[in-house]
């Protein structure tokens, strides 16, 4: 049931779902890539990010699909923003992958006429911020934690 | 081809979310569905309650990082960044509540020495719960600041790990 004050509506609410939908098609893509680059070796916490993109791509879809929205579907590729040659450059893709993610969470929590989503989108938001610290931190960013997840730009 | 990441949405950007005033959250973007008075309308008395208990947690928040920082002096220059934008998210916070704060119940402070850092790491770490379970209750622009600065401070519980 949609919250009884007024605000967004379930149309907006699923709008901002099909987003965040189409980051997690882009995450799931882009995590091939980073553990591609970090090698069998380093790649645990790619494929871990890579399961959890996936999971969340699932959700979503199932939810817009009970909603009868028709859910945004993965592209065959997509352009990588830097070329990535090293262990840092996928450490770095895999903080814009995260980002990219969380600006499409936040937009949900503003767009959200339910609860259930809100709760759904807080988490996701609180994880993916989670696991951009840990990519800040092994891509060498001067500054590894953000006061605003989402929100910069 | 499309790029990643994918572009943001239009019309939405800190700018957007963050230009809540006192007299309830007037979105400045045009890119936004709600216009400024929609935004004010839907500030319930009892939303408005909560977010000034969660500036009042944010305040508390503040305080243990000063406290923590006295206990352990090195901690106070490792946690100096951590601090600041605590800072950021109280500000942001106390814009968007406008009622104020609500008055915080104090709390024990931090053992000395190395174990502070712990402690801070519990209060932080709290406070993330706080804020997240209040962004629940809340909708609009309030929502999606309460989940971002949650998120954070889930950011921040890690790098105190």
């Amino acid at each position: 049931m949609a919250d009884d004050t007024a605000g967004p509506d379930l149309a907006s609410e699923n709008t901002a779902l099909d987003e965040a939908l189409a980051a997690s098609h882009a995450a799931v893509w882009g995590y091939g890539v980073v553990g591609a680059a970090l090698g069998p070796g380093a790649n645990a916490t790619a494929a871990t990010a890579e399961t959890a993109h996936r999971d969340l791509r699932d959700r979503l879809t199932a939810l817009l699909v009970d909603r009868e929205v028709d859910p945004v579907g993965a592209r065959g590729a997509y352009a990588l923003p830097f070329p990535v040659l090293s262990a840092t450059d996928a450490a770095a893709l895999a903080v814009v992958l995260e980002d990219g993610v969380a600006a499409t969470w936040v937009r949900v929590l503003h767009q959200a006429a339910e609860r259930s989503t809100r709760e759904l989108a807080v988490g996701a938001l609180g994880d993916a911020e989670v696991r951009a610290v840990g990519w800040r931190t092994a891509a060498g960013k001067p500054t590894v934690t953000t006061a605003l997840p989402g929100l910069s730009g | 081809m499309p790029s990643l990441p994918p572009s943001r949405p239009p019309g939405f950007s800190r700018r957007t979310l963050l230009a809540a005033s006192a007299v309830g959250l007037a979105l400045l973007s045009t890119g936004c569905t709600s216009s400024p008075d929609d935004e004010a309308a839907e500030v319930t008395s009892e939303q408005a309650d909560e977010l000034a208990v969660q500036v009042a947690v944010q305040e508390g928040l503040i305080k243990a990082f000063a406290d923590a920082g006295a206990a352990d002096p090195a901690l106070a220059a490792a946690v100096a960044e951590l601090a600041a934008q605590a800072a950021t998210q109280l500000e942001r916070l106390r814009d968007a509540a406008p009622g104020g704060a609500a008055s915080a119940a104090p709390s024990a402070g931090p053992p000395g020495g190395p174990e502070a850092k712990a402690w801070l790491r519990g209060q932080v770490a709290a406070a993330a719960s706080s804020h997240a379970a209040a962004c629940l209750e809340q909708s609009g622009a309030r929502a999606a600041l309460l989940g971002s600065i949650a998120a954070g401070l889930r950011g921040q519980d890690g790098r105190l790990a």
